[in-house]
């Protein structure tokens, strides 16, 4: 039976509600998901001011709307930036009824804890379902490449995968912007998850000349500098590690690097190609001589940018990636709860 | 001024390379030590290419100061996408070799202003290991294209360097079988059914070819004449269903009707000028998958966080001296994973990209699994 828009509003208002119940009770379950994702217990609290707790009914319409109708809903979910499962659970709900949620083996806190202080009985965590084993329906599967085709290839004819794969984020800072509080935004959009988020800006494009840029990777160091003594950096894996030396080798190579206890900024030129740094807090930043070349630049990287953050968001939409949500910077890591954050797919 | 004291001074060190290479051809000692050169090389080009300079102040190496190869830094092939790695003015350069495209459509690019010596060191270690015994000229079939199909693979031009120098005097049509990107397998039936069952052949393949042309072909063989040889070279890189390197051999070896030691590995890089080879076409105690360097090639297994050198026998990512990259970089650090063994270097395929932690992409993911030389 259909239920109506309302109806749907209401149910994904009452995980909103769980949503706040859970950030409430931040400091009991922060230990736990900091040993599962390696961030500082710092590092999770600020995770936390990330997390949904409310939206407008426009934003809620555009979710539910969004989410379309579905008998039941399988989710899988990934070890995404802890606070994911919100969104994820809350999608699956506005779709459906009966809605079964399988967290990620290594980071299930937030997605059990949420379904506790739901208390909906539509909203079921299963540990170990097969996706096999789902006959109707959809399933809406996160992560990264190798497990939507996994989940693809095992799902049964006639259900419907709806898959949300891996991104990064791109700042672009236009002509206009100060040069200090551009970097100071950034790093607020940089700190959260240590950049495990695909909403994690890694890659910094500033209009102007060599020296701007130069310029604005200082300045960034200088915030991301502050920012770890009051949130320090989690641990970095070890081949997360690896990724960061030679990224930070040829970086040093082609331009210059500032590097801090937790992080690394390095500054290069725009050449033919731009050096993606991994997670962890490394941020390259390019200059360009305008917009039209940051539009340029960005095809080669396109699909994989999910957001874009900008101190000029009216200026570059027409400019985005296809899908990517344009945002002002500062607020990359915190997109409304008006559907998937990834639309490239949608 | 400074730009002909800079020529000089390059062939002068294009010179010494050589003159490495032809002591090994004539089974001489060299004439001066590795590292005598490697220090050299290190401070010409840390004078000629800025990057170099910076990598340099960064770790703390003073190049002027080098007493050791190892104490130089390596250059990471990414940054031969990111900037100039060539110690000559852009105008200069006669060769340009690219690594393939990616994903993310970024190329690396190893310019040369002098391609003889890339051109000795190929021919004079190719030979040793995979040509030593030929005694006339013998018909080389590519399966790859033509270098004019491929002006900027570096792995075009040494195939058309080895069958130019080793093969026989061949038409185009009749050595390379890769035309206008299509494996030509009827054409390639028709040359080996043509071939004089008394004088032996050398393919040359990279292995995703060879994995195409062993799926065309089926259960059917090309037996090639006694005392041929294949060699088979580069990753797969998503350009094809993944062989594991023994059931391509061995396939391979079924496929041409030759011994499973006639297929030979060769692993070489667009950013090396010269390579490594399985040896065991010359050495009956070679072991399959273990790859030699010549003398003027070290591969180091380093720590990938580190990027200090590991003890033998410890899987590290290769840091790569190769003196005859004379204009660019005579030590690159390289994106596969390799093990000092007795006898040679195991490759142990590609690093890792980031883990799988979080939502935020992986570099394998963005980049695809890297350029094919």
């Amino acid at each position: 039976m259909s239920r109506s828009v309302e109806e749907r509003t209401a149910d994904v208002g009452r995980l909103l509600a769980a949503s706040r119940a859970v950030y409430a009770d931040r400091a009991r379950i922060a230990p736990q998901i900091a040993r599962s994702t390696g961030l500082s217990l710092e590092g999770v609290l600020f995770g936390f001011s990330c997390l949904e707790r409310a939206a407008t009914d426009s934003e809620l319409r555009s979710l539910v709307d969004a989410a379309g109708d579905a008998e039941r809903v399988h989710v899988v979910l990934s070890a995404n930036a802890f606070v994911a499962p919100l969104r994820a659970m809350a999608i699956a709900r506005a779709a459906s009824t009966r809605v079964t949620v399988r967290p990620s083996p290594r980071d299930p806190t937030l997605a059990v804890e949420l379904e506790r202080a739901a208390r909906d009985d539509a909203i079921a965590i299963v540990s170990d379902r097969d996706v096999a084993s789902v006959d109707r329906g959809e399933i809406h599967v996160y992560g990264r490449d190798e497990t939507v085709a996994a989940v693809r290839a095992r799902a049964r004819p006639g259900v419907t995968v709806r898959s949300h794969g891996p991104g990064m984020g791109v700042a672009l800072v236009t002509r206009g912007a100060g040069v200090a509080e551009a970097a100071a935004a950034i790093a607020e959009d940089v700190v959260p998850f240590d950049q495990r988020g695909c909403l994690s800006p890694r890659l910094v494009m500033v209009e102007g000349d060599e020296a701007r840029g130069e310029a604005l990777a200082a300045a960034l160091h200088e915030r991301l500098e502050e920012w770890g003594s009051r949130v320090p950096r989690g641990a970095l894996a070890g081949a997360e590690r690896a990724q960061a030396t030679r990224w930070r080798e040829a970086i040093r190579f082609a331009g210059r690097v500032w590097s801090g206890a937790g992080h690394v900024v390095g500054f290069a030129p725009w050449g033919s190609a731009a050096a993606i740094p991994p997670p962890g807090r490394h941020v390259q930043v390019a200059s360009l001589d305008s917009l039209r070349e940051a539009a340029a630049a960005l095809g080669t990287i396109a699909r994989h940018v999910v957001v874009l953050g900008t101190d000029d968001p009216a200026r570059l939409r027409g400019a985005a990636p296809r899908g990517a949500r344009v945002v002002q910077l500062g607020l990359m890591q915190r997109p409304p709860l008006d559907g998937p954050v990834d639309r490239r797919s949608i | 001024m400074e730009t002909d004291t800079r020529g000089r001074e390059s062939q002068a060190l294009h010179e010494r390379a050589r003159a490495m290479v032809r002591a090994f051809e004539r089974g001489a000692a060299p004439p001066e030590s590795f590292d005598a050169l490697a220090v050299d090389l290190a401070r010409f080009q840390a004078q000629s290419v800025q990057g170099y300079a910076r990598l340099c102040a960064a770790r703390g190496v003073d190049p002027c100061a080098l007493a050791r190869a190892a104490d130089a830094p390596a250059v990471p092939t990414e940054a031969f996408k990111l900037a100039s790695v060539f110690c000559f003015e852009a105008g200069h350069a006669t060769f340009t070799f690219r690594t393939s495209g990616t994903t993310a459509g970024a190329r690396g690019v190893h310019a040369m202003r002098d391609v003889a010596t890339y051109d000795a060191a190929a021919l004079a270690f190719g030979r040793a290991m995979f040509a030593r015994d030929l005694t006339a000229p013998a018909p080389f079939l590519v399966i790859g294209p033509a270098e004019v199909e491929a002006p900027d693979s570096s792995l075009a031009h040494m195939c058309a360097l080895f069958a130019r120098s080793f093969g026989a005097a061949e038409p185009a049509h009749r050595t390379f079988f890769v035309r206008a990107g299509a494996l030509m397998v009827d054409d390639l039936r028709a040359r080996v059914a043509a071939l004089d069952p008394a004088a032996p052949v050398a393919i040359l393949a990279t292995s995703f070819a060879l994995v195409h042309l062993l799926d065309a072909l089926g259960d059917d063989v090309l037996a090639l004449p006694s005392g041929s040889r294949v060699m088979q070279t580069g990753g797969f890189k998503g350009r094809s269903r993944e062989v594991v390197a023994g059931d391509l051999r061995r396939l391979a070896a079924r496929a041409f009707a030759v011994d499973e030691r006639a297929v030979v590995g060769e692993y070489g890089m667009t950013e090396l000028s010269s390579q490594l080879w399985e040896a065991t076409l010359v050495d009956a105690r070679a072991r399959p998958g273990v790859y030699v360097a010549p003398p003027w090639v070290r591969v180091v297994a380093v720590d990938p966080e580190s990027l200090a050198p590991l003890p033998d026998g410890a899987a590290g990512i290769a840091r790569i001296e190769d003196l005859a990259n004379v204009d660019s970089a005579f030590a690159v650090l390289a994106q596969d994973r390799v093990r000092r063994v007795d006898g040679g270097i195991e490759l142990l395929g590609r690093a890792p990209g980031a883990p799988p932690r979080g939502c935020s992409i992986a570099l394998d993911e963005m980049l695809g699994a890297g350029g094919v030389p």
